[in-house]
């Protein structure tokens, strides 16, 4: 059984991100009219109203922006400490996620990092979770 | 920047409407409870409607006035407006809703246009009774917004949002964690000198702030706001109806509004901009309009859900430069006695969490003066700057003839 994770948003189209994670692709919506990659999943392109995209792999890399490490628990899957990082991806979308085989003391500002998985299971069955980890040499 | 409002529309609102009213129920009493404890989260002593409704009665009073003079209603959280109409036994002819800044825009928009002449604005939440959550598993679900989209990965609650937003200013500015502490010890100075405050009689130094635990590290306790129950009330009048009553009128005398909302649940305006480019356009309206710049503001008030919130809207809106908003609020320069005192109630950290509602009345009251040892000496101009999630607004009040 994966880990079970705290739920997740779902519509159809984040269904669909998440449909890619199974085979470990990250993947997102790119408005196939003005180019703009768009995060979360949704219906339409914010910079041009268009509904008409497709799903672009990315690189997988993006640069550090910011972390928080939870003292507090709010989640029962999630024992604290647990850090939470933003990258700005490298086709432009800010993204959520979690550093892994890296001390929080390690993180800079500006760092890049590059995608790894790892298993995932809620009421709506199995993923994998993008998470960040060091970019290999 | 572009101006895209109509400035030539916007002044003659200076000085249209005044607030002749405010009243707020007993924060701290309430808190407290009979045996001097805070009410255990969920204990449901309150409920919103029992708390706006002796808000308004003690508005209305403040005013010298009487429901029935009442002919325009604003609701805020978490009251529906029919709901409100009809335990007051009110038939406003315009009812609008939103936060306290929002309401004071919509009723100045709504007097000047003639459809009503004296608005009550009304607030009341019972989110300790009712045990609001602000994050975690209860709060996942239902939609798309930042605080709980990313669940999935552990990442939740308002205050870790805050908490990214000042690590991105650490990393930047190299902005410490006292100079942040600085802002919650201000404002507890500030309650211990508010009876209604529900943090009255409780002081903290910077050591006790320091000392305090990290909930989403870098913010401490202390930087996050209270969760208790409240009601407030304010009575928005034509400003020529204003001149007679009981109170010194209060004149809106700038407004201003602008929205800074794409990419927002990727936290783009937050760790990108730090929400300063809706600062901006808030700003080209809201002074100009009032006819003052930021040198001019004798009482300042901000939201503060998070002691963050105050860095933001210092710099966004030019009392420092970006980047300095720690320097600036050291040394009691944000202290009633101060260059620039800042939320000279408590705020939300320490007076009232009523969610830009508890603001409104101090700066009103620190306009009409007497407040004694928590008076800021001289007070004519206020501002209140609303800088929530990129949906900015502010309002300067001026001191009426």
């Amino acid at each position: 059984m994966a880990t079970v994770r705290p739920i997740r948003s779902i519509d159809p189209y984040a269904e669909q991100f998440w449909a890619y994670t199974l085979n470990k692709e990250l993947r997102f919506q790119k408005c196939t009219d003005c180019g703009k990659f768009r995060w979360p999943p949704g219906p339409t392109c914010d910079q041009c109203l268009s509904d008409a995209f497709e799903w672009a792999t990315v690189t997988g890399k993006g640069k550090v922006l910011s972390w928080t490490t939870f003292r507090r628990s709010y989640f029962k899957e999630y024992p604290v400490p647990h850090t939470v990082i933003v990258l700005e991806l490298d086709e432009g979308p800010l993204f959520v996620s979690y550093p892994v085989d890296i001390d929080v003391a390690n993180l800079r500002e500006g760092m890049v990092l590059s995608v790894r998985w790892t298993d995932g299971e809620d009421k709506y069955g199995a993923y994998n979770l993008p998470v960040f980890g060091p970019s290999p040499a | 920047m572009e101006e895209v409002f109509d400035r030539k529309r916007l002044a003659p609102l200076k000085d249209t409407v005044a607030i002749v009213g405010v009243g707020e129920t007993d924060y701290g009493a309430d808190y407290r409870g009979a045996d001097g404890k805070a009410a255990r989260k969920g204990e449901a002593r309150y409920d919103s409607y029992t708390l706006a409704s002796r808000a308004l009665k003690r508005a209305l009073d403040d005013a010298g006035l009487k429901k029935d003079d009442i002919d325009g209603l604003c609701t805020g959280p978490t009251l529906s407006s029919e709901r409100a109409c009809e335990l007051w036994g009110m038939n406003p002819r315009w009812s609008g809703s939103g936060d306290a800044a929002q309401c004071i825009i919509e009723a100045t928009m709504a007097i000047n246009c003639g459809l009503c002449h004296t608005v009550a604005l009304v607030y009341g939440n019972a989110q300790r009774s009712m045990d609001t959550a602000y994050g975690g598993a209860r709060v996942t679900g239902g939609g798309i917004t930042s605080y709980f989209y990313y669940a999935p990965w552990g990442m939740t609650s308002q205050g870790a949002l805050y908490a990214l937003f000042f690590q991105r200013h650490k990393l930047l500015y190299g902005t410490t964690e006292e100079q942040l502490g600085a802002i919650a010890v201000a404002f507890r100075k500030h309650a211990c000198l508010n009876p209604k405050a529900v943090m009255y009689g409780r002081p903290i130094t910077i050591d006790d702030y320091m000392n305090a635990k990290y909930v989403a590290e870098p913010l401490r306790l202390f930087d996050y706001c209270l969760i208790n129950d409240g009601g407030v009330a304010i009575i928005v009048r034509r400003a020529d109806m204003a001149k007679d009553l009981k109170q010194t009128p209060i004149m809106v005398s700038g407004i201003g509004w602008s929205e800074e909302n794409v990419d927002a649940t990727q936290l783009r305006p937050r760790l990108k901009d730090f929400y300063h480019t809706a600062h901006h356009g808030v700003a080209a309206q809201v002074y100009p309009m009032a006819g003052v710049t930021p040198k001019n503001v004798d009482v300042f008030a901000t939201y503060d859900s998070f002691s963050v919130h105050l860095l933001a809207s210092l710099e966004g809106f030019g009392f420092c430069q970006e980047g300095e908003g720690g320097a600036f609020v050291q040394n009691g320069r944000i202290e009633i006695g101060g260059e620039l005192p800042c939320n000279t109630s408590g705020g939300m950290l320490s007076e009232s969490y009523m969610q830009s509602w508890n603001h409104q009345p101090e700066l009103v009251r620190q306009l009409r003066g007497g407040l004694g040892a928590r008076q800021v000496q001289g007070a004519e101009v206020a501002q209140y700057v609303h800088d929530v999630a990129g949906k900015c607004k502010s309002i300067i009040y001026t001191k009426g003839g």
